[in-house]
């Protein structure tokens, strides 16, 4: 009876037993987990950010191993190798990244190869549909609804965790200048600002001073964003985006889609390059055509869709697009700039032009006077431009400085009326504290962000991003790292761009609890020392 | 020996010794730094347009391709072009190098026709509080760290005394016909003052306090002992015989010194906002400009190695006893 009876269920209690006990060893812990920032030296903000972070998710079970890095190397191995766990980087939120196509495009699984803006290698196919749907929809409200419906998507599956947006501070002095210009993404330094300042004492030339020298003044060989902010001074484009960040035709008289792939564009009438030439279609056709023809990558994206651009008469430009593109007439007019033919047609290696050599003639609205490397660069005001009524400043001068140290003391001295970007976080005291300097809290639809590598481990699980999200104090960091001046992290389009913002997507507020159901909903379990176990197999 | 073929035999020696700082060099700063293309990312670059820039740079090429590129280049001359500006690197290094040396020069004048003098001065009151008050204040200066005394003095005579520029080698805009143009007026000179006076103040130190040891050393000799039997007077001892002797050493530390200068005090340059060649060294190692870096840093070396060349031969005159070998 013993054996009958007994044995064999004694066999399967063993069975049983030896069994989940092999189950219960084959569960490893999560392996450790690197997580890649700058060096506290480059950037205290995200060096501090990823301390944060590590402390949070060592108390879900995890090792956590923050490795601060210096900054070409951490976007070496994030972009090209893609050799990383999870990474703190940012975006710079500049006007032609406010069109959403180039943040979604973040996400996008067609941009997830080596060196591509996808690094952490999301894939869904809905999202890539949804992102190819909004790239050519021409009906704005239309292509909004799309691109709510993309940040709805991609949320929950948590592939990136933005941070924050950090707000720009800077800073004018308050009793040289007025109706100084804020925008979004630019701070005081936009195209609008030295158009829009008022001089309220006898010196007409606005000054602005920064530690950022640009690379060089080659429309075709600076792929420096400082060394654009400069030349789209004194070039000139068909559209400009306001200081709203709307499309507004500015060398356009009118700007039409013809039909899905073909823009006609008019040249406004008096339009001419400051060496006195007529601006004709001809330039026009002629800087798109010679931008594509060059080994300069910088437009790249923008030039992408067009197949030709033809001059049909004096004023009127034809744009024949391979495919139809919503951003075209929006973005890609707003950033080549229109470059002289009867100069630049007699340069066949412009990549190459010795620095005395570089063209400075353009269109806009303010002339090149002159550059000292290291020290100053000078623009003055082109009376001759359909604008300058409205222009009251006599010349721009941008001041180079060593550091932001030297920036600040020039602020203060009254050297110069205004930063080009930030202050560093020392400084914002000091300015509030000075009664000439009024100190301006930008808001920029950058973001800094948190990506997880999807194709490692336990990152490539939903539940895992999920809690690991729900884990980041973003509060705390905007309130503490940021001193208020930012905002918590949501989509990768930023509340400030409200339109194409999608405000009802999935928070992930702070939440250890939340974290910790996810992770439970989704098979782990802690072991004897509180470290997170994979979950089982099968 | 003769003196000709020793130069001759230093000269090749030098010249053996660029050609290794500039391999060095080379592989250095290609293997150690991160790629220049990277930051590009930031920029908005896809990986096709990066890869275009590294081809632009010859960046894709094997590396002993580059290697022997750069060599063939170099030995005609021919620096390259900077990555970052675009521009052929010796008209950049040259520009800086100008703006250097004369902040340079100006500083270690000082402090040697200061520090000199002062030295063998202290060294006649050795012992007495001027002697210790001299010491301490050598020491002072010397400890102090540049960016410290540079922002001080910008702080004090700058921003609260409004008495002098806080920045720069000149008021903003200026227009120049050339370097000596730029250099040769009030507001350059008014400019050079601060950043100058803090690198001398820092550099005196040296010559005060080596010419004072080394005085105190040849003191001790015995053909001082023969000029006070001799009757000569303790001041025509002080100058005319110990000074002379002690002058070796400090003559050798100035070279030196020139030599180093090449690579500007970065401190200083950073805190005056001054374009010289140590700021722009500082930008190209960040910016991964791999020929503007070669070229400045082999700048230095050549200066390092002719000047250590010249006091060599200086010392020669200056010290008989000394011959060729």
């Amino acid at each position: 009876m013993i054996v009958r009876y007994i044995a064999p269920r004694a066999a399967l209690a063993f069975l049983m037993v030896s069994v989940s006990a092999v189950a219960i060893s084959a569960q490893e812990r999560v392996p450790e987990i690197y997580l890649d920032t700058t060096t506290e030296a480059y950037d205290p903000i995200r060096y501090e950010a990823a301390y944060i972070i590590a402390e949070a998710w060592e108390q879900l079970g995890l090792s956590v191993s923050v490795r601060p890095t210096e900054f070409s190397t951490l976007l070496g191995r994030f972009y090209d190798e893609q050799d990383f766990d999870a990474t703190v980087v940012g975006w710079s939120g500049r006007v032609d990244r406010l069109d959403p196509q180039f943040f979604l495009g973040t996400l996008d699984s067609r941009q997830s190869d080596l060196g591509g803006n996808n690094p952490g290698g999301y894939s869904n196919p809905d999202y890539d549909a949804l992102y190819d749907a909004q790239s050519q929809e021409f009906d704005v409200d239309a292509r909004a609804d799309l691109v709510h419906a993309a940040q709805d998507l991609y949320i929950p599956d948590a592939p990136v965790a933005i941070l924050f947006y950090r707000d720009e501070v800077v800073s004018y002095n308050n009793t040289t200048f007025d109706d100084m210009l804020v925008m979004a993404g630019e701070g005081l330094y936009s195209e609008w600002g030295p158009m829009q300042a008022t001089p309220l004492t006898d010196r007409t030339i606005l000054r602005i001073g920064g530690p950022q020298e640009p690379d060089n003044v080659n429309p075709l060989a600076s792929t420096s964003v400082w060394g654009w902010k400069w030349m789209r001074l004194y070039y000139d484009r068909l559209v400009r985006l306001s200081p709203d960040v709307e499309p507004i035709n500015w060398m356009a008289e009118s700007v039409e889609a013809i039909d899905e792939t073909t823009i006609e564009v008019v040249l406004r009438e008096g339009l001419a390059f400051h060496d006195g030439e007529p601006v004709t279609a001809e330039d026009v056709a002629f800087t798109f055509g010679y931008y594509a023809e060059q080994d300069y990558s910088y437009f790249d994206a923008y030039l992408a869709p067009v197949e030709s651009v033809v001059a049909t008469d004096e004023r009127t430009v034809v744009f024949n697009l391979s495919e139809p593109s919503a951003v075209f007439a929006t973005v890609a007019l707003s950033q080549i700039p229109i470059l002289p033919a009867h100069i630049w047609s007699e340069i066949d290696n412009p990549g190459e032009l010795a620095p005395e050599d570089i063209p400075v003639i353009g269109s806009g609205p303010f002339v090149f006077e002159g550059y000292n490397r290291g020290e100053i660069k000078s623009l003055s005001t082109n009376r001759n431009h359909f604008h300058s009524d409205e222009i009251a400043v006599d010349g721009v001068e941008f001041i180079i400085y060593a550091d932001m140290e030297g920036v600040f003391t020039g602020l203060q001295t009254g050297a110069i009326d205004m930063t080009a970007w930030r202050m560093e976080v020392g400084q914002i005291p000091l300015a509030d504290d000075d009664p000439a300097l009024t100190v301006v809290s930008v808001p920029d639809f950058g973001y800094y962000h948190t990506t997880f590598n999807t194709r490692r481990h336990a990152f490539g699980d939903v539940a895992f991003r999920r809690a690991l999200t729900y884990a980041m104090d973003r509060e705390r960091m905007v309130n503490v790292l940021l001193d208020g001046r930012g905002e918590v992290g949501s989509s990768v389009i930023a509340p400030v761009n409200a339109f194409w913002n999608n405000p009802f997507v999935e928070m992930f507020d702070f939440d250890m609890d939340a974290a910790r159901a996810e992770l439970e909903a989704g098979g782990y379990s802690w072991d004897d020392e509180g470290r997170l176990l994979m979950p089982a197999e099968g | 020996m003769s003196r000709s073929s020793y130069l001759l035999r230093r000269a090749i020696q030098a010249l053996a010794a660029l050609f290794v700082i500039a391999t060095l060099l080379f592989f250095l700063f290609r293997l150690g730094l991160p790629d220049p293309t990277t930051a590009l990312v930031a920029e908005g670059l896809n990986p096709e347009q990066r890869e275009m820039v590294r081809r632009s740079f010859g960046l894709d090429q094997p590396l002993w391709r580059q290697y022997l590129i750069f060599l063939q280049n170099a030995v005609q001359g021919d620096f390259g072009f900077s990555f970052h500006y675009r521009a052929p690197v010796a008209g950049i290094i040259w520009e800086r190098l100008a703006n250097t040396m004369v902040l340079m020069v100006t500083a270690i004048v000082i402090a040697y026709l200061i520090g000199v003098p002062l030295g063998a001065w202290l060294s006649w009151r050795r012992g007495t509080r001027t002697d210790t008050s001299g010491i301490i204040l050598g020491l002072m200066f010397r400890s102090a760290p540049m960016f410290w005394t540079g922002m001080m003095a910008i702080l004090v005579f700058g921003v609260f005394l409004g008495l002098m520029p806080t920045s720069g080698m000149r008021t903003l805009p200026y227009s120049a016909d050339g370097f000596f143009d730029k250099i040769f007026t009030v507001d350059f000179l008014v400019h050079l003052i601060m950043p100058a006076l803090v690198v001398a103040l820092y550099y005196l130190g040296s010559p005060l306090l080596i010419m004072r040891n080394t005085m105190l050393e040849v003191y001790g000799e015995d053909f001082i002992e023969m000029a006070r039997a001799k009757g000569l007077s303790e001041r025509r001892i002080l100058y005319n015989h110990a000074a002379r002797n002690a002058l070796l050493p400090v003559v050798t530390q100035l070279a030196v010194t020139i030599g180093l200068a090449a690579g500007g005090q970065v401190v200083v340059e950073v805190v005056f906002s001054w374009p010289g060649l140590g700021r722009e060294i500082l930008q190209a190692v960040r910016t991964s400009d791999f020929p503007l870096a070669q070229a400045s840093f082999l700048v230095m070396a050549a200066f390092v190695i002719t000047l250590n060349l010249l006091v060599d031969i200086l010392y020669t005159t200056l010290d008989p006893r000394v011959g060729f070998k």
